[in-house]
């Protein structure tokens, strides 16, 4: 008989949580005692001790040893332990409790898939499963990074070093050539929509920039596991939205035990890892007599010597606290967390701050039922910008400025103002501090869930989830700076943002035995809405110089239009099914179905219908299996999945009233007009990918070394792709579903060796390399995509979609050196074509070693990628003759290379490079202090991460991980760099506290 | 006891999941927020003509763009030429192939200018469609005429799609004859409709005069039109010079004269010449894309004239150009006309190129490759302290169709000489006492340099295809832009042009 007050107690924390912790003393008995190894007898240090029922527990000290004053009542200690198997001992009289563990193997652990969780050994299809102990350390903005490189076959490609840039994800391969590339996000169960969060930048006379990531919001430290559903028989659960792999995360909850506050603190260092190797005043002044003569040189020479690399860059300091609370019993758990973040870019006036607060909690009913859950985050993110574009022309964005600046120039007038020549050569510094560019986020994800058990095998399951954010952007150019379509007029860009997205979805899960088969179910609806609205402002003419001013009271600004705003309304409706058979243990069988409906669609092709089957059989367990092996599985699965991330309604003729634009004076207003946006296109439809995945899971001696081989083959078709209207037209483009087959296939290796599992001593490396190929079949097509810009380059382009090429190839002219003087010699033609280059990486792969000896860890990893090249538009439109010719900074290698100064330094093979790399991701050591007699602290560890500490690749650019986008009429680019906000390498210093 | 309870429960349970899971069941209808669906029945829609109409006028600002629907009309012509200049102009071959007549199915401003006339033209099929009173369907009975003029002359075949037509059929194609007797139907159609609006430095909207220059300009090239070979001979029928001369004469007589002072028409001083106009686009395209960075404004350093071009015109003749004011106000160091020589900022100090930190001398010989940032002689209609709107139609071309109307066997009681020399004489140069028809293409050329018809201005008179400077292809099939390859790929009922 328990006592009421303690049921009472528990029963609350789902609504009072930490406040109403109070520790109950009643009558209890000390106990202690040593956990051990069974194997190996060593002590296991650490290892967590609970008495069954209470929140009263302990952890391990150095020597395995641990005391505990159990309450009355108490009969069970549970003692735990990570990747031991736990065990359950009766207390009896005895005073002395000790206990063995055994290691448990890693097929007992659980893997999250939809609408589920299953053993690991009992998947039937391709799913990589990181938890937090492998997650990537140091400076981590936002999830996606966590899993960089862990994952065979997952390819994270952050855009660029900016704070909070955008992040590229592929699972195995590309196979779709439009926006909606990266796979389905699910946090919690509510999956998330495609859709930005917050807008493009517009940096008025310098181009425009790409969004930042929306997964921003959720707070890395929150995030206790990832999931990875790769292959079409674990995807196609999520249907129309499964094409490109499924991650799913599941955040931390509390664990069953007394409430532990956590607190974690680091403060990091950033600086750029590789600086333009550009000319010193004296070589460039040199350098400029050579093509323009000693008078000419004197009249550009302005007289100082500046390096803009050094008055640009800096070290960015980062500091992060994250503090949580949560405990639990075996009715509930609860955890609270707050986090703050303020990383500082390494460009002069670049950051991002971010504030979060998580509550998970559940709890149990009815006799343990009805289990209802709440998981809720808000996060406000503030970005702060600097006018780094994407599509700058010949005048530079801010890094086209940093490269391209006179050195000569001095950076201040002697009165302190900032000293500015003309439009056309602006000052990288002035660029910076006489704008005021930010955006404000503020994004709140939650979810309500409702399980009941109707019957002991029957659960029904109701979830009700929102994901709503709200973005604030300020683009901010002051009339005193000196730069086109801004100087003496101001420019003001003000983007709002907003998104909605609720859920409703309801499932029934059912299991029983039928003699040696198990059998599971799952029967389901889904209705999702989203909603996708915004609002834009311009404003020129301004009559102050304050930046402040400007943004607060827009009325300083004489020409206030070029408004325009939009909203969308789109409805996903969707009835899933999973039926699992377990037969002896030996075979498993899955089969999933899901029927999606969607708005994005018109009458006759709203429904989607996708399938999946897949079989696992455990050879493990048949007797010809020599013992050798710990596991050994072989899987086989098929199964179709779409995609539906096009833009809204594009099936019905609609009108619509078009933006006004402000022209480059600040005064012409152009547009408004009423125009059709959309055609009749009733037979647009699901684009759709079938999947056929064939693995190996093995293990041997105890799985000391364990992996698995995954072979794929891909084929996306009925491809959602914008092209050419038949004209006449409403617009240029339409979109169509493009009859053509976009085939990924690839070979997956995953392996992890224990090289020692010592009490004091334990090593274990994981390496992971993934081999993908691509190509493009049957398309009747032709596809420009990969802008380049920059002086000259207006209309020029990369990269060409076409029949027998990987996505995204390279077609250019082929480079044959310069002749006599100095003009280009294409020896195949001063025409594109196709180079036999793609900047797909074909391999794709990473290596970590994980190491603890006694209080010290020690972990590092390497990731790296093959095969593939690299555009430098960089290179293209600044490190040219021509360019320093014209009274521009340019890198080392121009300086003799034999380009003539009126050379025209078109498109061409001249500027691709490799772009293999090595690069050690990540350093980490980690000291836990011992505090076992310590009254504050149960666990305090002290850490030093390196992020980003070298990279081993020809690529002469500032780092071969890059992804400028490039696009061409929606049609996405891979692969380009331009002015990329700069890769920096950061050092962490950090302390994880437990209370 | 308590199982009873939980049986009851779970039938509530189930009741409630059974009626709330029917319940949220959804049609999937979309919901328009922002925008106003149209329903389209046989022939109609429900589009709103006035709003249609103003923004089909909206768009006549694409003709302001230097690249696209412009480019095609100078750049493959003698009096234009788009330099590379070391870093700056390569624009990835658009120019130098386009001068160069090496141009192939795949440039993009063929393809730009392809789209822009044929969705532009489909606008109006959409006013024609929704119900418009007759002053609208004429206004855009004109407008369609006028894009579709463009597609005939650069293309030799015309796509037409009906309004309700979706993205499902594909549209049918006109031959280039059957698309001129389209044209022509729809300019008779829309001329009683149409008001008879004088001259104005600002004229927005169609009026008979304008669609009275568009037939002058159709029937001077209906020979090219018509020809069962589009690269020729193109046989001149005195019945289509004609008409010609009837429509000229109209728009004489709806008020229209020459302007005493010749670059008064690209300015809000024009009085008597401008017929169509628009304030939509950017003017200053024309004045950026040729002046030079170090000037005042700061242009795009650009397109040039060709030195040959440039010696046709005699001293005197105030097309010719007049030099810059340099009185202090802001951009009178820019002259009218062409520039070449040394120039001057706005207070009269010599230019210094910011790059090569020389003296600013604009020199007549240009390559088309490889050229240094002086070279070429600019030009400047459009004059940065002056510029009002942007000039579509004005009455010195209709002077100039109807001379060569005559020249070409029209019936007219002046000769074509008489005329000429009229127009000379407003310009300030000196009279000719006879015609040839080389002269007829000079004068054309000194007349409406730069004005976007130059093209076929030679092709009519059999000059696009032999060389000058920096053109040495000869190809006669160049006298039609091939079919933009994206299109071809869009619509099986197009079909290249001969020889690409």
């Amino acid at each position: 008989m328990k006592p009421t007050l303690m049921r009472y107690v528990r029963r609350s924390y789902l609504l009072f949580g930490a406040l109403m912790l109070v520790n109950v003393l009643l009558a209890q008995r000390s106990i202690s005692g040593t956990v051990t190894d069974a194997e190996t007898g060593e002590p296991l240090i650490g290892a967590s001790v609970l008495a069954q029922g209470t929140t009263t527990g302990t952890v391990t000290d150095f020597d395995g040893t641990y005391t505990l004053d159990v309450p009355e009542g108490a009969t069970v200690l549970e003692f735990s332990y990570t990747g031991y198997t736990a065990l359950e001992v009766n207390i009896g009289t005895d005073n002395q409790v000790d206990a063995a563990l055994t290691a448990g193997t890693a097929l007992d652990e659980v893997v999250v898939v939809g609408y589920g969780t299953v053993k690991k050994s009992d998947l039937t299809g391709a799913v990589t499963n990181v938890t937090s102990e492998d997650f990537n350390r140091g400076v981590i903005t936002s999830p996606e990074e966590l899993i960089q490189g862990k994952a065979a076959g997952v390819r994270i490609t952050t855009a660029s070093g900016e704070p909070g840039a955008g992040v590229d994800i592929r699972i195995r391969g590309t196979s779709s050539v439009r926006g909606g590339n990266n796979p389905l996000f699910v946090v919690d169960g509510v999956p998330l929509s495609g859709d930005n969060t917050s807008a493009a930048g517009n940096s008025e006379g310098a181009g425009s920039s790409a969004p930042k990531n929306p997964l921003n919001f959720l707070n890395p430290s929150d995030i206790v596991s990832i999931d990875i559903l790769k292959d079409a028989s674990a995807t196609a659960i999520y249907g129309s939205r499964g094409a490109n792999g499924v991650v799913i995360i599941t955040t931390k909850g509390g664990t069953e035990g007394k409430g532990v506050l956590d607190y974690d603190v680091s403060i990091g260092a950033s600086s750029i890892s590789n600086r333009y190797d550009l000319l010193s005043t004296g070589d460039f002044l040199q350098a400029y007599t050579d093509f323009n003569g000693a008078a000419a040189a004197q009249t550009l020479n302005l007289g100082a010597d500046t390096d803009w690399q050094d008055v640009l860059f800096r070290t960015g300091i980062t500091q992060s606290h994250n503090l949580s609370y949560g405990g639990g019993d075996e009715s509930g758990s609860y955890r609270f967390s707050v986090s703050y973040m303020d990383q500082e870019g390494i460009i002069e006036e670049s950051a991002l701050e971010r504030i979060t607060a998580r509550f998970n909690g559940n709890r149990k009913f009815l006799d343990d039922k009805l289990t209802l859950s709440a998981q809720f985050t808000v996060a406000h993110t503030h970005d702060d910008n600097v006018p780094n574009t994407t599509n700058s022309g010949f005048r530079g964005d801010l890094i086209g400025n940093i490269i391209k600046a006179n050195p000569t120039q001095p950076v201040y007038n002697p009165d302190g103002s900032f000293y500015q020549t003309t439009i056309v050569e602006p000052n990288p510094l002035a660029f910076v501090r006489l704008t005021e560019m930010f955006t404000n986020t503020i994004r709140g994800l939650g979810n309500l869930s409702a399980e009941y058990k109707l019957t002991p095998g029957l659960s029904f399951k109701t979830v009700l989830g929102f994901d709503r954010s709200f973005s604030n952007r300020n683009d901010a150019l002051s009339r005193d700076l000196v730069v086109g379509n801004v100087e003496d007029i101001g420019r003001l860009t003000i983007n709002d943002l907003e998104t909605s997205n609720k859920l409703w979805e309801s499932y029934f899960t059912y299991n029983t035995d039928f003699g040696n088969v198990a059998f599971t179910g799952l029967l389901g609806y889904s209705y999702q809405e989203f909603q996708y609205g915004g609002k834009s402002i311009q404003y020129s003419q301004f009559r102050t110089s304050d930046l402040n001013q400007m943004i607060n009271n827009v009325t300083a600004a004489e020409t206030s239009l070029g408004t325009s705003s939009f909203k969308t309304i789109d409805e996903l409706q969707s009835f899933f099914g999973r039926l699992n058979f377990d037969v002896a243990g030996k075979y498993l069988f899955t089969g999933t179905l899901r029927a999606d409906g969607s708005t994005k669609f018109g009458s006759g092709n709203k429904y989607g219908y996708f399938p999946s089957f897949a079989v696992k059989w455990r050879m493990i367990q048949e007797s010809f299996v020599p013992d050798v092996f710990s596991d050994l599985g072989l899987r086989l699965g098929w199964g179709l999945t779409g995609n539906q991330e096009i833009p809204h309604n594009l099936y019905t003729q609609r009108e619509r009233y078009g933006n006004f634009d402000i022209g480059d004076n600040g005064t012409d207003i152009n547009g408004g007009g009423l125009s059709t946006v959309a055609f009749a296109n009733p037979d647009l439809k699901w684009e759709s990918t079938a999947q056929y995945n064939v693995g190996l899971d093995f293990g041997f001696n105890n799985n000391r070394v364990s992996g698995s081989i995954d072979y794929y083959y891909k084929n996306t078709n009925d491809l959602l792709i914008q092209v050419t209207a038949a004209q006449p037209a409403v617009q240029p483009f339409i979109w169509t579903n493009l009859d053509a087959d976009v085939i990924n296939k690839g070979i997956e290796v995953a392996m992890n060796f224990v090289l020692a599992d010592k009490s004091k001593f334990d090593w274990s490396i994981s390496a992971n390399a993934a081999f993908n190929d691509n190509v493009v079949e049957n398309c009747n097509c032709l596809i420009n995509t990969g802008a380049i810009n920059g002086q000259g380059l207006t209309g020029a382009f990369a990269q060409r979609i076409a029949d027998n090429q990987p996505l995204f190839a390279y077609f250019l002219r082929v480079f044959g050196g310069f002749d006599s003087e100095g003009n280009s010699i294409y020896p195949e033609g001063d025409v594109q074509q196709f180079t036999g280059d793609s900047p797909l990486p074909t391999v794709n792969a990473g290596l970590s070693s994980s190491m603890r000896f006694g209080n010290f860890d020690f972990n590092f990893f390497f990731n790296g990628q093959f095969g593939h090249t690299i555009y430098s538009n960089t290179a293209n439109a600044y490190f040219t003759a021509g360019s320093l010719a014209n009274g521009r900074n340019v890198t080392r290698d121009v300086v003799g290379n034999g380009e003539g100064r009126l050379n025209a330094p078109d498109v061409s093979t001249r500027f691709l490079e490799k772009g293999d790399f090595v690069r050690l991701q990540n350093v980490s050591l980690g000291y836990n202090v011992p505090v076992q007699n310590s009254n504050v602290f149960s666990r305090l560890r002290l850490y030093l991460t390196g992020q980003n500490l070298f990279v081993i690749t020809g690529y002469s650019g500032q780092d071969p991980e890059v992804n400028t986008s490039k696009p061409i009429n929606g049609v996405p680019s891979f692969g380009i760099d331009f002015t990329t906000y700069p890769r920096a390498r950061t050092f962490t210093l950090g302390a994880n506290v437990s209370f | 006891m308590k199982q009873r309870k939980n049986r009851k429960i779970n039938s509530l349970l189930g009741l409630i999941l059974s009626l709330a899971l029917f319940a949220a069941c959804t049609d999937l209808t979309v919901q328009e927020i922002d925008s106003t669906i149209v329903e389209s029945t046989e022939g109609a829609a429900t589009g709103d003509p006035t709003e249609l109409l103003s923004s089909a006028y909206q768009d006549l600002g694409t003709f302001t763009d230097q690249a696209n629907i412009y480019a095609l009309g100078v750049h493959p012509t003698d009096e234009m030429l788009p330099p590379t200049r070391g870093v700056d102009w390569g624009d990835n071959g658009v120019w130098r192939t386009l001068h160069a007549h090496t141009w192939d199915a795949t440039h993009s401003w063929i393809l730009n200018a392809w789209n822009q006339l044929n969705s532009r033209a489909f606008k109006c099929n959409q006013i024609l469609a929704s119900n418009p009173n007759s002053l609208q369907a004429a206004e855009a009975k004109f407008l369609r005429a006028l894009y579709m003029s463009y597609v005939v002359d650069y293309w030799g075949q015309v796509p037409f799609r009906e309004a309700n037509e979706g993205a499902d059929v594909d549209p049918r194609v006109m031959t280039r004859t059957e698309a001129f007797d389209f044209i022509i139907k729809d300019l008779t159609e829309a001329l009683p409709d149409l008001p008879a609006t004088g001259p104005s430095a600002s004229n927005p909207t169609a009026s008979k005069a304008a669609a009275n220059l568009l037939l002058t300009r159709m029937y001077l090239n209906k020979a090219v039109y018509t020809a069962s070979d589009a690269t020729g001979p193109y046989s001149f029928d005195a019945a289509d010079m004609n008409r010609v001369i009837e429509a000229a004469d109209a728009i004489t007589a709806d008020g229209y004269a020459l302007e005493p002072n010749y670059f008064d028409n690209w300015t809000g001083d024009a009085a008597s010449e401008v017929i169509l106009s628009t304030s939509e686009g950017s003017p200053q395209n024309r004045w950026m894309m040729t002046l030079h960075y170090s000037q005042n404004p700061s242009g795009w350093n650009g397109f040039t004239t060709l030195a040959d071009f440039y010696a046709k015109f005699e001293d005197g003749d105030q097309r010719k150009g007049s030099p810059a004011k340099v009185d202090g106000s802001e951009f009178s160091g820019i002259g009218l006309g062409f520039l070449i020589g040394q120039q001057y900022d706005d207070d009269g100090n010599e230019v210094i190129d910011s790059r090569s930190q020389q003296p600013l001398v604009f020199t007549p010989d240009v390559p088309l490759a490889g050229a240094a940032t002086e070279k070429g002689i600019r030009a400047i209609k459009y004059h940065p302290a002056t510029a009002n709107d942007y000039i579509l139609m004005r009455y010195g071309e209709a002077l100039m169709n109807k001379a060569e109307a005559i020249m070409r066997g029209g019936n007219s009681s002046e000769s074509a000489v008489d005329i000429i020399n009229m127009i000379r004489e407003a310009r300030g140069a000196a009279p000719v006492a006879s015609l040839g028809e080389m002269d007829m293409l000079d004068e054309r050329g000194r007349e409406l340099y730069w004005e976007g018809f130059r093209r076929s201005d030679q092709i009519r008179f059999g000059t696009f295809t032999m060389t000058w400077d920096e053109k040495t292809t000869t190809e006669a099939h160049r006298v039609l832009y091939p079919i933009p390859q994206q299109a071809l790929d869009s619509n099986p009922n197009l079909a290249q042009n001969p020889g690409y």
